[in-house]
């Protein structure tokens, strides 16, 4: 095109010529209209006009700049960079967790929605207030329940009464005076390390193992027992206690944990000498008579009544709570499998 | 040296202008040339030097849109820390440089939204097809668009300045 203007004598247009001034036309257009300024002079007056605007414009523009200032040094962008990059993530991560919580509490919601189904358990405050086993409701059998890492909520005290093995709950039909877990106080002061008597058991009529108990503190049971001290995690422990007499020589004494539900019942863990364990459970009042404890050749999960136990050997780990076989089934695998992973 | 860090050290200074020539606001202009460098360190862009620019236009527009909205885009020139006193120059002088700088920033707003941009986009440094890519011309017309730019720029200073005298003969 230019070469065809150049021919022609026709002029160079002013865009062309910014163009060629800016330096933006490939170097064969610039050697063709270099040739046609060495030759027209109109197009050389307009090239001197448009470079006086060109450098005009350049002078106006450069007026409005902000005042000079040092830049700053990339680290700081990198590190402005960083901090966002940062704050995305945490971002991300609150995100999670909210996503996480709202999950939960819809799981929650559903559960107590599911569970309120089931007839509610007495609690050891009020024993007298426990149906009769003809009075209750049955329910789904998918509904035991289990107990979760925080089992000290209020859906604790209402699980199902349902036996399953009718010929283990033997106690349903028997008074139901539990072994004095009743009302047990929330423990507002420190746990402390000294020895007393007994306060578990306490019935007159059983033996008192021995009769002598200490009472520990929770670092102090740690500290003597490390982490096989029996124990649900996350409920608050309100009592240690430690059996001074009836283990065999060498083997560790038979170890009592109460612990405290949200709903004010107190659950107990028990650990030690088979022998120990199983007489502790039968001296409470309207324990069955004979011992449905699990044996050295029955080691499983047995018992009723607001006891449950199992055999490991010559030891045995048990729980008592006012809960129904079922509840105590359940925390008897969780507290299980608890003690096994520590 | 990396190529971001170094197209950095270069195109900086030349970000911050093209911003205030946008937002007419020194320390906004600044703010904006790092939040388009922290983008472009995230992001990676293949051809970093138009990128910035174009994100910076972004940045710009996003910038007078909320300007708009708060009402208050509109500082005299006169008013604004940014533009500072020139140092050593007596009061009359003083206003007339203000003067001056009021009427290019009238001449270069008189021009429509794409001259601005182009002319601007060229006064960074940006090559023609760069300038063609950001603004959605042909690579031939931004010559074009260039000339009547920096005409209308200049009669339009040209008319505000001999209103100016005009005024004070």
């Amino acid at each position: 095109m230019i070469g065809n203007m150049r021919e022609t004598m026709r002029h160079i247009p002013e865009d062309e010529l910014h163009s060629y001034l800016d330096q933006a036309l490939s170097r064969s257009q610039c050697v063709e209209i270099e040739s046609h300024l060495a030759a027209c002079e109109s197009c050389r007056r307009a090239r001197d006009n448009i470079a006086a605007l060109r450098d005009r414009t350049t002078a106006l523009l450069a007026t409005l700049a902000p005042p000079r200032r040092f830049s700053p040094s990339i680290d700081v962008v990198r590190e402005r960079a960083s901090e966002r990059a940062t704050h995305r993530h945490r971002r991300r991560r609150a995100m999670a967790w909210a996503a996480s919580v709202v999950a939960a509490l819809g799981l929650g919601w559903w559960a107590n929605t599911y569970v309120s189904h089931a007839q509610p358990a007495t609690t050891a405050v009020a024993p007298d207030r426990r149906p009769a086993p003809a009075d209750r409701a049955p329910v789904p059998r998918d509904a035991i329940p289990v107990a979760h890492g925080h089992a000290g909520t209020a859906d604790d005290g209402a699980v199902e009464m349902r036996a399953d093995h009718p010929a283990k709950a033997l106690g349903s039909a028997a008074p139901t005076q539990p072994i004095r877990l009743v009302a047990m106080p929330r423990v507002a002061e420190p746990p402390r390390l000294e020895l007393s008597t007994a306060s578990l058991p306490t019935s007159s009529s059983e033996p008192a193992l021995g009769g002598i108990w200490r009472t520990l503190s929770w670092a102090g049971a740690q500290t003597e027992r490390g982490d096989s001290v029996p124990h649900i995690d996350g409920l608050p422990v309100v009592e240690v206690q430690v059996g001074q007499a009836g283990a065999a020589a060498g083997s560790k004494s038979i170890m009592v944990v109460a612990q405290q539900l949200a709903s004010g019942e107190v659950i107990r863990t028990i650990e030690g000498p088979a022998a120990d364990v199983s007489q502790l459970l039968n001296s409470r009042p309207g324990a069955q008579n004979p011992s449905p404890w699990p044996t050295a050749a029955d080691p499983g999960i047995a018992g009723g009544d607001g006891a449950m136990a199992m055999r490991h050997g010559d030891r045995m780990l048990a729980i008592t709570a006012q809960l129904s076989n079922d509840s105590l089934r359940a925390m008897m695998r969780r507290l299980n499998a608890e003690m096994r992973g520590r | 040296m990396d190529d971001l860090e170094q197209l950095y050290q270069t195109t900086y200074s030349a970000v911050v202008r093209f911003l205030y020539r946008k937002v007419w606001d020194a320390d906004r202009a600044e703010d904006l040339a790092q939040e388009v460098f922290v983008r472009a360190l995230a992001h990676r862009p293949e051809k970093p030097r138009a990128w910035v620019f174009a994100v910076a236009a972004n940045l710009a527009r996003d910038e007078a849109r909320a300007a708009i909205r708060r009402k208050r885009h509109l500082t005299l020139l006169t008013g604004d820390p940014g533009q500072g006193p020139t140092p050593n120059i007596a009061a009359d002088d003083q206003v007339e440089h203000d003067e001056r700088l009021q009427a290019v920033r009238d001449a270069l707003e008189s021009l429509t939204p794409r001259d601005k941009e182009v002319l601007l986009l060229w006064d960074a440094g940006l090559s023609y097809p760069e300038i063609a890519e950001q603004t959605g011309l042909a690579v031939g017309a931004v010559g074009t668009t260039l000339a009547r730019a920096r005409k209308r720029l200049v009669d339009a200073y040209d008319r505000q300045h001999a209103r100016d005298h005009a005024a004070y003969s």
